[in-house]
C-alpha cells in the first residue's frame, strides 16, 4: 500500500467561542487571506435558512438571513451559514504562527486554535458515488455528502477554496 | 401533619433557585404587556375572540361527578377555550430555567397545563386563556431572560450551541433582535412569522446575574457535587444517590 506523505501540509481548526457575526467573519476570513498560504478552507456552522423551514410559517422568508455579503481577498461571497468553525489546510508550518495572530487581531474574544487532520485525503464510498473520480482532489474532505453542491464555493483560480457545510 | 415541602434538596445556589421556581415563589423582574405576550405566542390576534372546542361548561350540563363538584375548572376550561401551546428553549450557558425546571413550575403551579420536557424545549400546553396567563407569567419573571431563552414553536435549536457575539441564544429564524438601545425585541411570533409591531422584552441578565439565577449545574458555574475539593458532597447528590440506588434496586418502593 503506497501512503501519500502529508509532512508538507498542516491542517488546523479554529473555533472562536462565541458565532460570528458577518462583520467579525469578513474581518477573521480577510486576515486569514492575508496570511498566505492557505490551500483549503472550509466554513462551518449552523445554516442559515432563507425561508422558515417548518411549522405554520413554512415558506415565509427570512429577511435577517439575506443578502450575506462578504467580501475576501476583492471578492463576493454570499454567506449562508453562521460561522462558528473555521478549517484550515496551511502549505507549510511556518504560516501557523502567523495565523493565530491573524485570529487574535481580528477576533475580540477567546477561541480554541488546533493542529489536527481534519480533512480526509481518499474518496469515501459516499464521495465517489456522488461525484465519481475528481480532478482536483482538494475538494475531498470538503464535502459534506448530504449537502448540495452549491454550498461549495471556488474563490480563487489559484490555491483557495471556500465551502460551507451544514451543522447536523 | 403540616409540613413546608422543599422540593429539592441541596444548599447551592442552584439548588436554591431549582426550589424557587417548583414552589412558584419567583422574583417578577418585567412586566411585558399581555398583547406583547399574546402576539408572540401567534394563536390568535390581541384582542380578538378565543376560539373554542365546546359550549361554556355552564350550558353544557355536566354529570353528577363528585370530582367535578370539588376541582373548579380554569376559566379557559369553564369557557371552553381551545388547547394551545407556548413553548421554550433555553441556552445551556447559564439560562435560568431549563426545560424540566419549568415543567415542574407548571406541573406544581399552573392549573390544568400538560407540561412536556424534552432535551432541548419545553412545552406546556392548556386552554388558550390560561396558557396566556402561564406564559406571561413565565416570561415576567426570573425564569425567562431575553437573551438566554426564547420562545421557539419551531425550529427550536439553539440550546446547545455558543451564543452570539451580542451574548443571544442562536436563532436561525431571527425571532428576537438586541436593539441599540440594549433592550432585545420579539419581531416575530413563536413560529417565526413577522408582527406587525415589535415588542421590548427588556435588557438581558448580565453574565453574573444570569450564573446567580440559573438552575443549571456547570462545571464552571455551581457542580452539582457543590463546592470543588468540599470533603463532602453537597445534599442533592446524596439524595440523588439515595433515590437512585431505591430505584434501581426496587423499582422505586421505599418501603
Amino acid at each position: 500500500m503506497v501512503t501519500k506523505s502529508d509532512t508538507d501540509s498542516v491542517q488546523v481548526e479554529i473555533v472562536p467561542s462565541r458565532f460570528l457575526t458577518p462583520e467579525t467573519a469578513q474581518r477573521l476570513l480577510n486576515e486569514i487571506y492575508k496570511n498566505g498560504g492557505i490551500r483549503r478552507i472550509m466554513i462551518h456552522g449552523p445554516n442559515m435558512p432563507r425561508t422558515v423551514p417548518y411549522g405554520p410559517g413554512k415558506g415565509m422568508p427570512i429577511e435577517e438571513n439575506k443578502d450575506r455579503l462578504l467580501e475576501i481577498g476583492g471578492q463576493a461571497i454570499e454567506l449562508k451559514v453562521t460561522v462558528g468553525r473555521i478549517r484550515l489546510e496551511l502549505e507549510r508550518e511556518e504560516y501557523i504562527g502567523s495565523l493565530k495572530a491573524a485570529c487574535e487581531r481580528a477576533l475580540p474574544f477567546s477561541f480554541q486554535f488546533r493542529r489536527g487532520k481534519f480533512f480526509h485525503d481518499r474518496m469515501t464510498t459516499s464521495d465517489y458515488a456522488k461525484y465519481g473520480k475528481v480532478e482536483d482532489e482538494r475538494i475531498l474532505g470538503l464535502i459534506d455528502p448530504k449537502a448540495k453542491k452549491d454550498k461549495m464555493a471556488v474563490l480563487s483560480e489559484e490555491r483557495v477554496t471556500f465551502e460551507e457545510e451544514e451543522e447536523r | 401533619m403540616a409540613y413546608t415541602p422543599q422540593f429539592y434538596p441541596g444548599s447551592t445556589s442552584v439548588g436554591i433557585n431549582r426550589r424557587k421556581h417548583m414552589s412558584g415563589n419567583v422574583d417578577k423582574l418585567r412586566d411585558i404587556p399581555e398583547a406583547d405576550v399574546v402576539a408572540a405566542m401567534g394563536h390568535r390576534a390581541p384582542g380578538a375572540d378565543y376560539g373554542s372546542t365546546h359550549p361554556p361548561l355552564k350550558e353544557m350540563g355536566e354529570p353528577d361527578c363528585p370530582i367535578r363538584q370539588i376541582v373548579a375548572p380554569t376559566p379557559g376550561a369553564a369557557a371552553g377555550d381551545r388547547v394551545r401551546y407556548s413553548q421554550f428553549t433555553d441556552s445551556y450557558y447559564f439560562a435560568p430555567a431549563i426545560p424540566y425546571w419549568r415543567s415542574y413550575w407548571g406541573a406544581i403551579n399552573a392549573k390544568g397545563c400538560d407540561p412536556g420536557t424534552l432535551s432541548g424545549r419545553q412545552i406546556i400546553e392548556a386552554r388558550e386563556r390560561d396558557i396566556e396567563k402561564y406564559t406571561k407569567t413565565i416570561m415576567d419573571s426570573e425564569m425567562f431572560d431575553p437573551a438566554l431563552c426564547g420562545m421557539r414553536g419551531c425550529t427550536v435549536h439553539g440550546h446547545s450551541l455558543r451564543l452570539q457575539e451580542n451574548g443571544m441564544m442562536f436563532d436561525m429564524l431571527a425571532r428576537t433582535e438586541m436593539g441599540k438601545d440594549g433592550n432585545v425585541y420579539q419581531v416575530k411570533s413563536q413560529v417565526g412569522i413577522p408582527l406587525d409591531k415589535k415588542s421590548s422584552l427588556g435588557k438581558p441578565m448580565s453574565e453574573s446575574e444570569a450564573k446567580k439565577r440559573t438552575t443549571i449545574f456547570r462545571f464552571d458555574g455551581i457542580p452539582v457535587g457543590g463546592k470543588v475539593g468540599a470533603r463532602k458532597n453537597d445534599e442533592a447528590v446524596d439524595a440523588l444517590h439515595h433515590m437512585w440506588e431505591l430505584r434501581s434496586k426496587w423499582g422505586y418502593r421505599p418501603e
